[in-house]
């Protein structure tokens, strides 16, 4: 199991935003997050990434609870990318993609060309090569998140945590983003909205409501019409696609 | 300095006309000058010369406690610090008004290089002499500026111009280049005695402290008749003002009105223990004031519930606040629905005072000598 | 990175370093000459050399102690205390993630007003307290304060400011109260005037303790400059990166407060110049923290030292608080950075 969790619960002063979630994903995988605003995604995430210490309940990587790892340790294998990184500063994305080398290096320690390498593949990924020299301020929106998903990759993680990656994404780059999350041979976990590209680029699937699983597996097995009337209070047909064989949700 | 001490080890008493050629000697016994002596008056010029010589003998054996000249070299124990002075200090810089007026009063305008930091205006029977002294600013002066004139002494006022925490100087800044300072006695009460590095406010102010200071600058510049003068001059005034106004009835309290930034605001006034203190206490009189702080901000409820019997205003020559002006103040007293009733008003109890008056200072005496003037006339009982 | 890169690079920072040294002395060589007591350019040589040993000219020694023991150690003190406060702002404008954070947004001034208020009006530390103590004493009074509030730096940047806000308006209520209810109006006036800001007090033991404090602090900033560039995308992107986030914090936090409480104890409340120079500098150098650092200081050191110099010449002879010329003269450097900013996006 490359990272699990076991029976996490977190909660905000009385609020209770996680309750009682356990998870798996095997080396490879891809598993989509869904769930309606406000299910504790986002905050499942960031327990999952070690910026959050649950309240009771553990996170694991390859067996080894994280709260025993150096933070560094978990760094150099676990990416996070959030949804709104934002900054003032006018950085080149050069040194955006940079930054994910960090966990690496030591104050002091010197750059080297492997480094160089990691980070321009990391570029090449998300076809932001040829902007290397440009300034964060005059970037897109979309733009901005792909140097974000370039600075995971500059990590050279295991595993790869989205929040929400795709959002001010055009559909040329969503549908790009999401395929090369799915064919990277890192663990990814990807809270998403859009429930057919879950379906077509999602090995599983986790359904989240109020801070608990609801549905998880693959899916064919979760996606059906009544859950999505349940969870994401939506009238739907559900289908195979003759065209890719993946389900796909018309909506009514 | 070798001619001083020629003059002192070989008494003029041994002296013939051949010695008039010795040089100056220092001001003290800048008796002998190098002149060409015509024959006829040589004889007459001998006996004048041997009769100075014999008084010069008398002098000369005399000791330094001797009232009329410093015997040097004079080490003078000041604010913790010993400084030796070789001679009369020729270049002086004194930084602050009080500590420059003493100097002035001691007539020592020909040996000022230079002052600073002048709150106010120079006391009228001062203009003439200080208008000989150059000015390097009203305001804190900087230490190249004092620098500039050469000094060979320096004399401040306050730590704020001269200390370890002063932005101007140290001690040491003037030491190390062989320059003597000097602090007023008043402001270096040793912290460890006292609460607070302006002195004692838990008693009352008296002119002690002022007279070492005039008594220590008459020994430096060696003009002791001068300053023994002064101090005298000093004390007989203020014992007058204490005979004449002891025997009046009731105490009268008083309230000295410094300034404010508006009718409305609250009012500086002369705390318990201040200066005005001491100018009520001469007057025959007391603070209504009770706070023990020097500078007090009150209410004007506060003092028509103190109730003084005499209101005294300052008089101030800046020009920050309409209420500086004496005429301002007394405007507002008469005007004021509340204010007018109380009885000092009523009864026209309210007197002008130099402002300076209320710093503990050489000014002080006189503006108690102002009030003084000012109650008598009244005829206040 | 190819071998013609590195050597540029090189090339590039032997240029830039041995660049900011020269100006450095030529700032500090203006400095030692220029000033109310005119004294000719031969003798400021001379009086450099008497003292460094390399020359024996005998010279007026009032001279001499004008040149070595006032004006060069008060520029060197202003030179490190200019770069010490750039610094500062530069680590407070990152890890606060806020443009407008400046040395004494943790409280340090206004603590450091209520330390000297009390020495001065109270009488605290009987005598054996100098006036700068009490202000250090004070100023990382406030900033205790403040870390207990945020629960050492555990809480947010929002968190924090707010703390520091606090900080500063209880520590100048405080100051306020004992100047009102205790102070006579010579002692008001004479912390007033040594809270605006100036150089004229120090002399070469301040510079040797500045120059420590400031050493330690650039040093331990710059070690941490990587980690100071994780913080650009807030402190959960640094967290993911494994930076320690609540122990940097708390370190770089201490060491902006020991340097900013140890200019303010020296030298009073100079303002302007931790918020200004680090974004001047940002935009010419880039908002990379090594980079920034380096060049703030040295930024910082040069706008210090000729802020002192103006400041004693300006309206000799009385002096201009320092604060007021960096911010006259700040000013238009800032607006000119806006605009060309503005125009830009």
């Amino acid at each position: 199991m490359s990272i699990s969790a076991r029976n996490i619960s977190w909660r905000i002063g009385k609020k209770l935003i996680v309750d009682d979630v356990s998870l798996n994903v095997s080396q490879g995988q891809t598993l989509g997050l869904l769930g309606p605003n406000g299910s504790g995604k986002s905050s499942l995430l960031r327990i999952l990434a070690g910026l959050r210490r649950p309240d009771s309940g553990s996170v694991l990587l390859d067996g080894t609870d994280i709260a025993r790892m150096g933070k560094k340790q978990v760094a150099r294998r676990v990416a996070f990318v959030e949804q709104h990184g934002a900054t003032d500063a006018n950085i080149r994305v050069g040194d955006v993609v940079k930054l994910g080398r960090t966990p690496h290096h030591s104050p002091f320690s010197s750059w080297t060309v492997a480094d160089d390498h990691i980070v321009t593949e990391a570029l090449e990924r998300v076809e932001m090569a040829d902007r290397r020299s440009q300034g964060w301020q005059s970037l897109s929106g979309g733009e901005r998140q792909r140097v974000h998903i370039a600075r995971a990759l500059a990590q050279s993680p295991v595993e790869i945590l989205l929040d929400e990656p795709t959002n001010h994404l055009d559909i040329h780059h969503q549908i790009q983003l999401m395929r090369l999350i799915s064919t990277l041979p890192v663990t990814s976990i990807v809270a998403l909205h859009d429930l057919n590209h879950a379906a077509m680029f999602c090995d599983s699937l986790i359904i989240m409501q109020h801070g608990r699983i609801v549905a998880s597996g693959t899916p064919d097995e979760v996606l059906t019409e009544s859950l999505l009337m349940d969870v994401f209070q939506v009238e739907a047909r559900v289908g195979v696609s003759p065209f890719h064989g993946k389900k796909h949700i018309h909506f009514l | 300095m070798i001619f001083i001490y020629t003059g002192v080890l070989y008494p003029p008493c041994r002296c013939s006309a051949e010695h008039s050629g010795q040089r100056n000697t220092g001001h003290n016994l800048k008796i002998f000058h190098r002149q060409p002596v015509h024959p006829e008056l040589k004889t007459g010029r001998i006996m004048k010369t041997l009769k100075t010589a014999v008084t010069l003998c008398a002098l000369a054996l005399g000791y330094a406690t001797s009232a009329f000249a410093t015997t040097y070299p004079l080490t003078i124990e000041n604010c913790g610090q010993k400084m030796t002075f070789t001679h009369a200090p020729e270049r002086a810089v004194a930084l602050g008004q009080n500590t420059a007026e003493i100097m002035l009063l001691l007539g020592l305008e020909d040996r000022l290089a230079a002052t600073a930091f002048w709150p106010t205006k120079v006391m009228p029977e001062l203009e003439k002499q200080n208008a000989q002294v150059k000015l390097l600013t009203v305001e804190i002066p900087t230490l190249e500026s004092i620098l500039a004139v050469n000094p060979d002494f320096v004399a401040a006022q306050l730590p704020l111009l001269l200390g370890p925490d002063s932005k101007v100087a140290k001690r040491e800044d003037f030491s190390s280049l062989g320059i003597n300072s000097y602090l007023s006695p008043g402001v270096c009460a040793t912290r460890k005695n006292t609460g607070d590095i302006y002195g004692s406010r838990d008693a009352l102010w008296n002119m002690d402290l002022l007279y070492k200071e005039i008594a220590d600058m008459a020994a430096i510049f060696s003009v002791q008749d001068r300053g023994e003068k002064l101090i005298a001059d000093y004390k007989n005034r203020e014992a007058a003002l204490r005979k004449k106004f002891a025997g009046r009835a009731g105490n009268p309290s008083f309230v000295f009105w410094f300034s404010s930034a508006s009718p409305s605001s609250d009012a500086y006034v002369g705390g318990k223990n201040s200066a005005s203190g001491f100018i009520a206490s001469v007057l025959g009189g007391h603070n209504a004031i009770t706070s023990a702080t020097e500078w007090p901000t009150v209410s004007w409820e506060s003092i028509i519930a103190a109730n003084p019997d005499v209101i005294v205003v300052s008089s101030l020559d800046r020009n920050r606040w309409a209420l500086d002006k004496a005429e301002e103040k007394i405007k507002f007293l008469k005007s004021d629905p509340a204010v007018s009733q109380l009885e000092a008003v009523r009864k026209g109890h309210v007197f002008v005072m130099d402002g300076q008056a209320m710093n503990p200072t050489v000014r002080t005496l006189p503006g108690a000598e102002q009030v003084a003037e000012q109650m008598e006339k009244s005829g206040i009982k | 990175m190819s071998a013609g890169k590195l050597t540029s690079k090189l090339i590039r920072r032997t240029v830039l370093t041995l660049a900011s040294l020269l100006l450095l002395l030529l700032m500090a060589g203006f400095a030692v000459g220029v000033g109310e007591l005119s004294i000719p350019l031969q003798t400021t040589f001379y009086a450099i050399g008497n003292k460094l040993g390399l020359t024996a000219v005998p010279l007026n020694r009032i001279h001499e102690t004008v040149i070595w023991d006032f004006r060069l150690s008060r520029a060197l003190v202003a030179a490190c205390s200019g770069a010490g406060l750039a610094v500062c702002g530069v680590v407070l404008q990152c890890l606060l993630k806020n443009a407008l954070a400046e040395p004494y947004v943790l409280g340090v001034s206004a603590g450091a007003s209520t330390g000297a208020v009390s020495v001065v009006v109270l009488g605290l530390g009987t005598g054996a307290v100098s006036l700068s103590a009490g202000a250090f004493t004070g100023a990382f009074a406030a900033f205790a304060f403040v870390a207990l509030l945020t629960n050492g730096a555990r809480g947010g940047s929002e968190r924090t400011i707010l703390a520091g806000v606090a900080a500063s308006q209880l520590f100048n209520a405080i100051t306020a109260y004992i100047i009102s209810t205790s102070a006579n109006a010579q002692q008001a006036r004479d912390v007033m005037f040594w809270l605006l800001g100036s150089f004229s007090g120090v002399r070469w033991p301040e510079f040797t303790l500045v120059m420590t404090v400031v050493m330690l602090g650039l040093s331990v900033c710059l070690w941490y400059a990587k980690a100071l560039d994780a913080f650009t995308f807030g402190e959960d992107a640094a967290a993911s990166l494994g930076i320690p986030v609540g122990f940097i914090r708390l370190v770089l936090f201490s060491a902006t407060a020991l340097m900013a409480a140890t200019i303010v104890s020296m030298a009073g409340s100079i303002g302007f110049v931790g918020l200004v120079v680090p974004h001047v500098v940002r935009y010419f150098s880039g908002p990379l923290h090594r980079p920034l650092l380096l060049a703030s200081a040295v930024v910082g050191a040069l706008f210090m030292m000729l802020a002192d110099i103006v400041s004693r010449t300006a309206i000799a002879p009385q002096t201009l608080p320092v604060g007021v010329v960096t911010s006259l003269v700040g000013v238009p450097f800032f607006a000119a950075i806006l605009y060309r900013a503005r125009r830009k996006l």
